[in-house]
């Protein structure tokens, strides 16, 4: 290339000084483009990087604390409504604490998410409201001790809870898991590097031919402004390789032993709590004959654990990591949970309701509440470790993109007034 | 408002409407009163309902069926097939075109055929359940007449005229067995001036999956805690044995009239449509929550009806079982339509929208609601009852969901 260049701008036979002038603007050039390149290189990088520890990750636990909300508030309401007409304290204060959790879920992610969103969003925050007045209405009339209007109201709210607002917090949810799959891949994708990296080796290249014509055409061994150049170039590269390669394995880590099973993890508590809500709705509503048992046949499938299940493949992520015991306990308690699920549709298939809402209600140790409890607790502490792997890791990897995009344009500097310099100085001895 | 209907035609998860029908949905939405405590005394905004009607209709809500033949299959509660084979024959007579064949085959055959698309309309005395909405979202219950259940007795040595008064906890206890006569102290001290017989408690109750089993239940529960602890409520209930009192269960409605009539001393929860067919059995005044006892008449059922009607959300599934109402009847219910929002035909879509609207407005006249059957109902038997203008806003709003 620089031949070509040389040979264009100076028709041969091409006198020294001018050839010289030609090598020097087109070195101080070519370095100066590199570094413009190899920064906006580097930024582009690490605001994916930080993207991924500072907007991404925070929004998707939000997502899921969000769905975690919803679905809470479902079966806390619900449930305290077959408990009786005097609901305790403590469980108004939980779906209070509930909603207002989802609230401001809600509103954070409304303020951060991008357009995909915003139509599941906009259900949700419209939904919300519809949901809690026929909650009140329902507690409004169970209080006043009209318990078939109540039930009624309360399975309208419960049909808002599983029909709209659940479908689209778990649509916000995969979506805010794919966005920080994408701002992990942008961080570590390959394009524009090895533009950076072929460039770098070009400039290599073109330096060495000029170091190597200088030395003949002035027998002096070497241009000690070229050479700083060509040293500046390779630290400036090495810096960019090893810098990206340590993202490259954090961020990698994290989403395949952090990211990658606690989004596994948290759509087995999707389901879970879905196949928990649908157990107390069949007690409300039961003005017909479909229970729910072929849903939870389904779920049952999906969570596992079994060959394929949500939680053998969270597990065989896990193994070696802290959440490990965690999975493992939680498909335990799936199985136990299983055991007592299978028992109340017996109850409900022979229409025993009595008996099946004291198994779906109560808390004694053996009914369907407590081991739900257990399933779910098991499951957050798993996620919660696989959340610290990743987080840990994506900031690891964040943090090796730290400096670069001003190193390398200080790098670029450098080699051009090396360049500079190396050249002008050989340049005064033709005047 | 994200109501089930709009659901329904934007798809789950889907933003609130910004549709004709959406706003439509909006519009009767907003138009019900949100307090409960307070809709038990307000009236319903009907101007506002009506605004949303006219809306409904110059959105292309067709007030005939197209040109073309067409067949809309009905089928479902036995309680309201009469009313539904009327309906039938006098849209025939108006619309040559459609044909619409109705059967009896209870409320949950009805809406598994709807759900399935086997049947165009299913006719259920209940609600849909939870279940059946997240087996299949597109449903709709639409309400289209207002019926109630009598509870009948067979006591031929009371004199004709005689109204037993009984209330849920005896109800309770006899359907237990636990009352095993019908001179027993507890019936007594509801009917001191009745001479009540020795005869021995027949309690019939349905052996099908039944809309009726849904309401009587419902009223039990309602009542008695007893009964809502041991035995809750249901389409199906885990009847309590009653020793030496095998084969108490009945299919279907005809069924339940006819075991009355042969079995002497049995007591049966009916539809109302049977009054006809259940002439001679006894018909029992039931107590209501202030206390009183009612039988089920013009006055009583719509007076039942009346404080729940400001409060029916927009998908319209409410229970109105033993409501505030002093002088209301306490076993009361919206008969539903349930439909699929999603038609495999335009065609059929208009023509059921046509059909519906028309059952919903002129259907409620009543030569159709009080002369179903072999003619005119006598002044003593209570037809079916109109629905209230904003409930009939309601419906058009979901009607006007079917695509």
């Amino acid at each position: 290339m620089a031949t070509t260049v040389m040979t264009r701008k100076a028709p041969a036979p091409a006198s020294a000084p001018a050839r010289l002038r030609t090598l020097l603007i087109v070195l101080v050039t070519g370095c100066l483009a590199w570094g413009v390149v190899a920064g906006w290189t580097v930024s582009q990088h690490a605001a994916a990087a930080s993207d991924v520890v500072g907007t991404s990750e925070p929004l998707s636990l939000d997502a899921r604390q969000m769905y975690r909300s919803l679905s809470d508030a479902d079966i806390t309401a619900t449930t305290a409504f077959l408990s009786g007409v005097a609901e305790p304290l403590a469980t108004r204060q939980r779906y209070a604490a509930d909603i207002s959790g989802a609230a401001a879920d809600l509103a954070a992610l409304k303020a951060a998410s991008a357009q995909p969103q915003a139509a599941s969003l906009s259900a949700i925050a419209a939904g919300l409201p519809v949901y809690t007045d026929y909650v009140a209405r329902a507690q409004t009339w169970n209080q006043a001790e009209y318990q078939s209007p109540g039930a009624s109201f309360m399975q309208d709210a419960s049909e808002e809870m599983h029909l709209v607002l659940l479908p689209a917090a778990r649509s916000v949810y995969a979506q805010e898991g794919a966005r920080l799959t994408a701002s992990s891949a942008q961080a570590t994708g390959l394009p524009w590097i090895i533009v950076v990296l072929v460039l770098a080796m070009a400039i290599g290249f073109l330096l060495l031919r000029t170091q190597r014509w200088v030395s003949r055409r002035t027998h002096r061994l070497v241009n000690y402004g070229l050479l700083g150049a060509t040293v500046a170039l390779v630290i400036g590269a090495v810096w960019l390789v090893a810098a990206y390669g340590v993202a490259r394995a954090d961020l990698s880590r994290g989403v395949g032993h952090g990211s990658a099973p606690a989004e596994t993890l948290a759509q087995a508590d999707i389901s879970a709590a879905q196949a928990r809500g649908d157990e107390v709705l069949n007690l409300i509503s039961r003005s017909g004959d479909t229970s729910f048992e072929q849903d939870f046949a389904k779920v049952r499938h999906e969570l596992g654990p079994g060959s394929g299940s949500l939680l053998s493949t969270a597990a065989a992520s896990s193994s070696g990591e802290p959440g490990a015991r965690w999975v493992a306990a939680a498909g335990r308690d799936a199985r136990t949970w299983y055991g007592v699920n299978q028992h109340l549709y017996s109850l409900d298939l022979a229409a025993n309701y009595a008996k099946e809402t004291q198994l779906v209600v109560q808390s004694a140790p053996g009914s369907s509440a407590p081991e739900f409890s257990s399933l779910e607790r098991d499951l957050g502490r798993a996620i919660t470790a696989d959340q610290a792997i990743f987080s840990d890791s994506a900031t690891a990897g964040r943090d090796a993109f730290g400096g670069l995009d001003g190193g390398v344009i200080v790098v670029a500097l450098l080699m051009a007034a090396g360049c500079a310099w190396g050249l002008s100085r050989r340049l005064a001895e033709y005047r | 408002m994200v109501t089930r209907a709009s659901r329904v035609s934007r798809g789950l998860g889907a933003p609130p409407g910004t549709t004709t029908r959406g706003r439509l949905l909006l519009a009767a939405a907003a138009a019900v009163p949100l307090a409960l405590a307070a809709g038990c005394a307000s009236s319903p905004p009907a101007r506002a309902l009506s605004a949303a009607v006219t809306a409904a209709r110059g959105g292309g809500f067709p007030l005939t069926p197209g040109p073309g033949r067409q067949t809309l299959s009905e089928t479902g509660s036995t309680l309201l097939y009469p009313l539904f084979r009327t309906w039938a024959v006098a849209y025939h007579a108006d619309h040559s075109q459609v044909t619409i064949p109705t059967g009896a085959t209870g409320s949950g055959a009805g809406i598994a055929g709807a759900s399935a698309g086997t049947v165009d309309i299913g006719a259920s005395d209940a609600y849909l359940s939870s279940g059946s909405l997240v087996q299949n979202p597109r449903l709709l219950n639409i309400p289209l007449a207002i019926s109630a259940q009598q509870v009948y007795y067979n006591l031929p040595s009371l004199s004709a005229g005689t109204h037993l008064k009984l209330d849920a906890q005896v109800l309770a206890e006899m359907y237990q067995g636990r009352i095993t006569r019908w001179n027993d102290p507890a019936i007594a001290n509801l009917n001191p001036q009745v001479r009540l017989p020795g005869t021995s408690v027949v309690p019939l109750h349905r052996s099908d999956s039944s809309g009726d089993t849904f309401l009587f239940t419902s009223y039990l529960s309602a009542k008695d805690t007893g009964w809502s602890n041991a035995y809750g409520y249901g389409t199906s209930v885990h009847w309590p044995s009653i020793a030496g009192r095998p084969g108490l269960g009945r299919k279907g409605n005809p069924a339940m009239v006819a075991g009355c009539h042969q079995r002497p001393g049995c007591i049966a929860y009916v539809g109302l449509s049977y009054a006809q067919q259940a002439r001679g059995l006894g018909e029992a005044q039931l107590q209501n929550r202030a206390g009183n006892y009612e039988l089920p008449s013009d006055a009583s059922i719509p007076a039942a009806v009346a404080p729940f009607v400001s409060s029916t959300p927009p998908n319209e599934t409410i229970s109105m079982i033993d409501g505030p109402a002093a002088q209301g009847y306490p076993i009361v219910n919206y008969e539903y339509a349930v439909v699929s929002a999603k038609q495999p035909t335009a065609a059929r879509a208009r023509d059921l929208r046509a059909f519906l609207h028309w059952v919903i407005t002129s259907g409620q006249s009543s030569r159709y609601l009080d002369d179903f059957g072999s003619g005119p109902l006598p002044p003593s038997i209570p037809g079916f009852q109109p629905l209230s203008a904003s409930v009939v806003a309601l419906s058009d709003a979901q009607i006007a969901e079917i695509h």
